[in-house]
């Protein structure tokens, strides 16, 4: 009896926290979460012309006489946050 | 920084610019390493991911500290034609499914992420019905290091043969870390990570998968 009740127990802690994240996860809350997770567009390095491509930037820099700046790394490009 | 353009804008660097356009042309002409210069398939999708620990934290121990656990994650979630194709006949592909979780259901706030093996799918069902997307997903380590639990929610619009809208979020408790997401919060903490379908304004659109690097055809299989 004590065992029935525990796993009835456990099992009702699996569903009801199961239920609240979907209860938490509402149209709402989704729109929210879709307009939180935006990069800002005030941020600095947003305004650097990014290019993937370096000859592209080569081209593009001895066309218009600029200077490239080179971010580089040996990982992903987005992948260093 | 402000130097060295300074310095540029007084030629104190003078170059060949006949030369390095002759480099620029042969390198135009030479063969691309295959593996740098991945493409979205043809016909597809390119979606936007976001992702980003919403509590959890201690106290940062610095500046770069609190800016990691601050920070917006970004990649790109690829789609096939024949996924897009599914999509629109109100099915999420099994494929598209466990792209999802196991290249983009991960924390890459903190820099490069594991990503889940398929034998660390537990649970994993996404549906489409009048198109909106619900699900929940089970991800987890067998040694129990990380994991991640979530819901998911969303919504596709097509018009003719074309996905118009793609919009999905997970929101679930994450645990654990990688080798180079160091400094997780202890426990579990709450993770979103949002996918919105791109459209091609932004540079990053056109970055591959961080997933899709070096394994393409494993990563869209």
């Amino acid at each position: 009896m004590k065992k029935s009740f525990f796993v009835l127990s456990m099992l009702l802690v699996v569903t009801m926290s199961a239920a609240s994240v979907a209860a938490e996860l509402s149209e709402q809350r989704c729109r929210e979460l879709v307009a939180e997770l935006q990069p800002g567009k005030d941020a600095l390095w947003r305004t650097i012309p990014w290019r993937l491509s370096v000859l592209e930037a080569t081209a593009i820099a001895l066309e218009e006489d600029k200077p490239i700046f080179i971010w580089a790394m040996d990982g992903h490009p987005l992948g260093c946050t | 920084m402000r130097e060295r353009i300074r310095e540029y804008e007084f030629g104190a660097h003078p170059f060949d610019r006949e030369q390095v356009k002759a480099e620029l042309r042969k390198a135009a002409d030479g063969k691309r390493d295959a593996r740098y210069t991945l493409k979205p398939p043809a016909g597809g999708l390119v979606v936007r991911v976001h992702a980003k620990v919403l509590g959890g934290y201690g106290k940062p121990s610095s500046e770069s500290a609190a800016v990691f656990q601050n920070a917006l994650a970004r990649d790109n979630l690829w789609i096939t034609a024949e996924e897009q194709a599914m999509l629109i006949a109100g099915r999420v592909p099994e494929s598209l499914q466990v792209r999802i979780a196991r290249f983009h259901l991960v924390d890459n706030t903190r820099g490069e992420p594991p990503m889940w093996k398929s034998e660390e799918i537990r649970s994993l069902k996404i549906q489409l019905r009048n198109g909106k997307i619900s699900g929940s997903v089970h991800l987890e380590t067998d040694d129990d290091a990380r994991g991640y639990r979530a819901e998911l929610r969303g919504h596709v619009l097509s018009s003719g043969n074309t996905v118009t809208g793609f919009e999905l979020v997970a929101l679930g408790k994450f645990f654990g870390e990688g080798a180079y997401t160091r400094n997780a919060p202890d426990g579990r903490f709450p993770l979103a990570v949002t996918f919105q379908l791109a459209d091609g304004n932004d540079v990053a659109d056109a970055v591959a998968p961080q997933g899709a690097r070096g394994w393409l055809d494993g990563y869209l299989r």
